[in-house]
């Protein structure tokens, strides 16, 4: 048998899983990587969809690409996910993609950015502030807000407490939902975070992503703080299967989160059906 | 003009058979629909040009119900994908109605345009010739001409069949129906015939404006009162030409298998249902509401016309009663807002 072509859009190609990292007890992060390199480029915020063969297939934001792998950082959920979080490093799965339009990264340059995530909302997110942390110079001050249930259930936290906010201009600030003993950090959650915080909303640009309960209050709080629509951004979730606009599910009125999105600004939101 | 005695329609398809598997309206016991010539049996099947719609829409032709499209085979850590060759037979939709050929020019439009190409489709599609057979006297549930279809002139057709007093005027209208002409050349005769007049629509209705006060429509209860019958059995959308949702799935025998697509259903709560347990559109009401909205308004709003050709199928499968038709007048009746 060969290996499968690239050029019919729905059929992947084959990647070996070089590292896998234990975030939280639920999340892990692959490294994926054909021929030492990657299977294709993308861009911050955009979609890959990622199959264990015998198992199924699921749509992930690409938390972050290397020049030698690519990253998915992935919950465990379902059946697939399950699956996904017992394989070992040198198993291939099937990738294909990138599918999606990604964060506005060129529109963004010169802003101020603030970045509010809630559990695994920091994974899409992530693509997004790593990118700013390496064309530093094109953005401004970067504000992190982040928030889980618990400690143990915060992602990425040699980057959050290490490296982040060893950056130039950045803040870091992250809550837990709960007091624990672990914990000595602020309590609390993610939209009562941000208002405590009051962001000055003047020359900067917020991107959101978590659960729909807290992209909610978000959402309602940066109003209240006085940004506009254009300066929200966040990123949907719909069940997908084709990844290319073709197979139906993924509307949103008459827009395609796989195509069109997932990344919009609240004000694009806002003409859609409120199904969100 | 071209023409032939009605007589001589099989030797007609029994040529074209020798180059393309050809598909022609067959009522098989029952059921109606298209099926090959090839497995044409005379002690079961009867040929039924006259009939207007065939129960099953030929859709499947160029988007088969259910589609193989890769095999793979894990041995251990590593994995073998191997693509499903696409059969590149070429195929003949003979004898079909402007509103099902409507139906794959808006098909086209979803897999062959907007960024991405479907490889699957388009190796089907570039295979397909359409010989057209044009309406003259609309059915019960007909109402293309109210969909902009017109029943008289199909507008992708290859070759246009019209029905006269004993025979069939033969029309090409393309290249593609330029090669089958030449195929049945010593099979027509040249002779002016005179054509029928279109026969009045039964059911009529009005989609000026539809797409456009769908809008204010959203939160309407309507929504919820008219969705009160539906059993979501999705069959509307079985026997819709136009609907094209698709599901992939796997299929495998331990660490061995295929992936592949089939036809799905929005009327299916899976449909939206997410890992995790989030679904948009959980209730029956939310998941009708998408149904009609993205006939009449979503896809208008992306590729400019509705996603309905008028072929009345769904009026005739629903069990509930739900009518097209019908919708279409109470959206124009409702008052936005309440």
């Amino acid at each position: 048998m060969s290996n499968c072509s690239c050029e019919n859009p729905l059929i992947p190609q084959i990647v070996e899983v070089i590292k896998i990292v234990e975030e939280t007890p639920d999340v892990k992060t692959f490294y994926v990587q054909k021929d030492n390199g990657v299977p294709f480029d993308v861009m911050p915020g955009q979609l890959a969809m990622v199959s264990l063969l015998p198992v199924g297939e699921g749509m992930f934001s690409v938390s972050w690409q290397e020049d030698d792998h690519l990253q998915f950082a992935i919950k465990r959920v379902g059946v697939m996910t399950d699956e996904l979080h017992n394989i070992d490093v040198g198993q291939r799965l099937g990738v294909r993609g990138p599918y999606g339009n990604g964060f506005p990264v060129e529109k963004c340059q010169g802003r101020d950015m603030l970045f509010i995530g809630g559990g695994i909302g920091l994974a899409p997110l992530r693509s997004f502030i790593k990118y700013c942390f390496k064309h530093r110079e094109d953005y401004g001050k970067i504000t992190i807000i982040y928030g889980s249930r618990s400690y143990d259930d915060l992602c990425f936290k040699e980057e959050l407490f290490g490296k982040w906010p060893q950056e130039k201009d950045t803040q870091v600030y992250v809550t837990i939902d709960n007091a624990e003993e672990k914990w000595d950090g602020h309590v609390g959650y993610v939209p009562a975070y941000l208002e405590e915080l009051n962001p000055d909303p003047q020359g900067m640009i917020a991107v959101t992503c978590g659960p729909p309960i807290m992209i909610k209050f978000v959402l309602q709080a940066l109003q209240k703080m006085g940004f506009s629509d254009e300066q929200v951004i966040t990123t949907l979730e719909m069940r997908m299967k084709c990844g290319i606009g073709k197979c139906g599910r993924c509307n949103i009125g008459s827009e395609y989160i796989c195509l069109d999105g997932p990344v919009f600004d609240l004000a694009q939101l806002r003409k859609l059906p409120p199904e969100w | 003009m071209k023409y032939f005695k009605k007589g001589q329609i099989e030797k007609i398809v029994d040529r074209l058979a020798e180059k393309a598997d050809v598909f022609v309206p067959m009522l098989r016991g029952q059921q109606s629909g298209f099926f090959s010539w090839k497995s044409y049996d005379e002690n079961y099947d009867d040929l039924i040009f006259d009939l207007l719609n065939v129960y099953s829409p030929p859709k499947n032709i160029v988007l088969p119900q259910t589609e193989k499209m890769y095999n793979f085979d894990q041995q251990g850590q590593e994995v073998i994908v191997k693509p499903e060759e696409i059969p590149v037979e070429p195929k003949v939709i003979f004898g079909i109605r402007s509103c099902d050929v409507k139906a794959i020019e808006y098909l086209d439009e979803v897999f062959l345009t907007r960024t991405f190409v479907d490889e699957f489709y388009k190796a089907r599609r570039d295979q397909v010739t359409i010989v057209a057979n044009a309406c003259y006297n609309p059915g019960t549930n007909c109402f293309c001409k109210s969909m902009g279809v017109d029943p008289l002139e199909p507008e992708m057709a290859d070759v246009i069949l019209r029905e006269v007093e004993n025979g069939y005027v033969w029309e090409p209208k393309t290249e593609k129906g330029d090669i089958l002409t030449k195929q049945i050349e010593d099979l027509l005769e040249e002779k002016e015939v005179e054509l029928y007049e279109l026969n009045r629509f039964v059911r009529k209705v009005n989609y000026d404006g539809v797409a456009e006060k769908l809008k204010d429509l959203f939160d309407h209860p309507m929504w919820e009162r008219y969705s009160d019958p539906c059993q979501t059995c999705g069959i509307c959308t079985y026997m819709c030409p136009t609907c094209y949702c698709f599901d992939v799935q796997v299929k495998n025998w331990g660490e061995e298998g295929y992936r592949f697509r089939c036809w799905d259903s929005c009327m299916y709560r899976e449909y939206t249902q997410m890992a995790g347990g989030h679904n948009p559109r959980e209730a029956t009401t939310e998941r009708f509401r998408n149904r009609f909205l993205h006939k009449l308004q979503f896809f208008n709003e992306r590729y400019g016309t509705p996603l309905c050709t008028g072929c009345g199928r769904c009026i005739v499968a629903c069990p509930a009663g739900v009518d097209i038709i019908r919708m279409i007048e109470l959206i124009k009746e409702a008052e936005p807002s309440v």
